[in-house]
């Protein structure tokens, strides 16, 4: 982490730059954060104060790192807040929907304009004759993450399942809140609002999970994610033919790993850091590796996201086919996870990968019932030996899915398994072991530490509460230097800020 | 109050001998009652209770307690 920070050049550093979002790993955020939260304890119990200071704060986190686009940012909270409020007010339900549909086509016209234009554009000219050019468009980071927390505000005042919130500044902290901004968790504004009002309370409990989660996000982003994406996962994917089988697939389940640690570690420091403001986010990630069937492997997996869709996109359609039965559930999840897809980007490769997890729970939801009834006969129903090859199987589907949402193209797909099933290798292994002792080291821990059971980790987090402050302060500082020794020059950002 | 009726067929629905439930209990704490299940848990209630429902007051119910007072609206009590 370098500290070369000069007087000189503070303003150009504090300054809007599209490569250098104050990401939570940075020594920027960290000197800036500390800041913050020394000016936001001063303020003690002047809760609007407080309040304030978070707006502020966290418009300049967004200003930093997407610039005057915080502007567009400002006007959806602004414009979901008075559709909020128009839901409610009216009363009539035809007329309630068509406000709905108004908001659903502001919030997804938003989204899809900055998001999926060039890609449409790209479709339309490997269709047709005529060649349209890409508009210059910028990305608004994290737009995906603040329009999808805002609608589900919308389609809650909607449901009439939360009561519109009448302060324009508490639902601008909702969707300005800079833990969860730029990705997510994709927070339910029924949990969060009635939060603001209330005295912040931090137990020793709620201090000690905070510290875990910090020190736990930022190792599994910086010394696992990062280390292990540079130093081999994308050199084996950038040219799989140079590597033999070995390497190959060992570079999956490396991936596998990178995506889980790169993105629930940026979850966790995002859940603590609100924590120490005290907020309290929804949990992301629940050992997803774990899950013994890909419907399993979503309740698990950005599960901000997926309950997102389950509730909002899902059971819409589901209960509207209702009369189809299993045909229902199977045309609700296909069409979800194709959706879900397209959510994480404007590629085909996105696409792709969500209509593979849409399949694959589509045939898992066909095939229900012959499957019970074969495991009953073979009397291995609920047993730990079935649980085992669940989960080994859903574990390999999701890392072969996830070599789909990496790769660039479909070619680089169908390298990688000829190498793995024509230029295997096998004695490479040991060379492998050898030559990258730290790379093997890290990705076989941390497995191991994703596979152990949730009570040992709870331990970790008593442990942590009962510390005295300094035992927490040395720990942090123990975490941050062992990252500082990870870091490579370049910041390389998360994965998922490109959504 | 959750009505015998109404939990006889939600637990026949789903295969359970007995499951105590009150009006605050919410879905994910009934054994075999997740979002797949959902669906037929629903059209058993609509067939049992020869009742429509239309899609967006399934949508809002939060709990059990909810789910009887909507059949209950349904059958005029």
């Amino acid at each position: 982490m370098p500290f070369n920070i000069s007087i000189d050049n503070v303003l150009s550093i504090l300054k809007y730059n599209p490569n250098d979002p104050l990401i939570f790993s940075t020594s920027l955020f960290l000197i800036l954060f500390t800041l913050f939260l020394l000016v936001y304890n001063l303020m003690g119990k002047n809760r609007s104060a407080k309040i304030f200071l978070l707006i502020f704060f966290s418009l300049y986190f967004y200003y930093k790192a997407a610039g005057f686009y915080f502007i567009i940012l400002v006007v959806s909270a602004i414009a979901n807040f008075l559709f909020g409020k128009w839901i409610a007010i009216t009363e009539n339900f035809t007329k309630k929907r068509l406000v709905l549909i108004l908001a659903l086509f502001v919030n997804l016209g938003l989204l899809g304009y900055f998001k999926y234009t060039n890609f449409i554009i790209q479709i339309i000219n490997g269709i047709g004759t005529a060649q349209l050019d890409p508009l210059t468009i910028f990305l608004p980071i994290g737009i995906s993450f603040y329009t999808f927390k805002s609608l589900n505000y919308v389609f809650d005042v909607y449901f009439d399942t939360l009561k519109p919130t009448r302060s324009l500044r508490d639902f601008c902290l909702f969707v300005f809140f800079f833990p969860n901004i730029l990705a997510g968790p994709i927070d339910r504004a029924s949990e969060f609002l009635p939060q603001i009002d209330q005295e912040p309370f931090l137990s020793k409990e709620d201090l000690g999970k905070a510290l875990f989660l910090i020190i736990a996000g930022l190792l599994k982003k910086v010394v696992i994610a990062d280390y292990i994406s540079i130093n081999f996962v994308d050199r084996i994917f950038d040219y799989p033919l140079r590597y033999t089988g070995v390497e190959n697939l060992l570079a999956i389940y490396g991936y596998a790993l990178q995506i889980y640690c790169d993105f629930s570690g940026y979850s966790d420091m995002a859940i603590g850091i609100a924590l120490l403001l005290g907020f309290r986010l929804m949990d992301n990630f629940n050992s997803p590796f774990k899950a013994t069937s890909i419907a399993d492997f979503w309740r698990r997996w950005h599960i901000s996201l997926s309950s997102w869709l389950r509730d909002y996109l899902f059971k819409p359609i589901q209960l509207s086919l209702r009369n189809l039965r299993l045909f229902a559930n199977i045309i609700a999840v296909v069409v979800t996870f194709f959706i879900c897809g397209l959510w994480h980007g404007a590629g085909w490769n996105f696409i792709l990968w969500g209509a593979i997890h849409g399949f694959m729970m589509g045939f898992a939801l066909l095939i229900a019932k012959p499957k019970t009834k074969l495991y009953n006969m073979l009397g291995i129903s609920n047993t730990k030996f079935l649980k085992f090859f669940q989960v080994i199987i859903t574990f390999h589907l999701v890392a072969v899915s996830f070599l789909v949402f990496r790769a660039p193209n479909l070619q680089t797909v169908s390298e990688i398994f000829s190498q793995i099933f024509g230029f295997f290798h096998k004695e490479v292994f040991i060379q492998f072991v050898e030559r990258l002792p730290i790379i093997f080291v890290l990705i076989v821990l941390g497995y191991i530490f994703h596979f152990l059971p949730v009570k040992i980790e709870h331990r970790v987090q008593k442990m942590l509460s009962d510390m005295p402050l300094v035992g927490k302060a040395v720990l942090l500082a123990l975490a941050i230097w062992l990252a500082v020794q990870f870091k490579s020059a370049d910041i390389q950002p998360f994965i998922y800020f490109q959504f | 109050m959750i009505s015998v009726e109404l939990k006889k067929v939600i637990l026949k629905e789903l295969n359970l001998d007995d499951f105590d439930m009150t009006d605050e209990t919410i879905a994910p704490q009934v054994p075999g009652w997740d979002s797949l299940n959902h669906v037929n848990i629903i059209l058993a209630v609509e067939h049992h209770f020869k009742v429509k429902f239309k899609s967006y007051e399934v949508l809002r119910l939060k709990n059990v307690g909810d789910l009887q007072k909507l059949v209950d609206s349904k059958l005029g009590k």
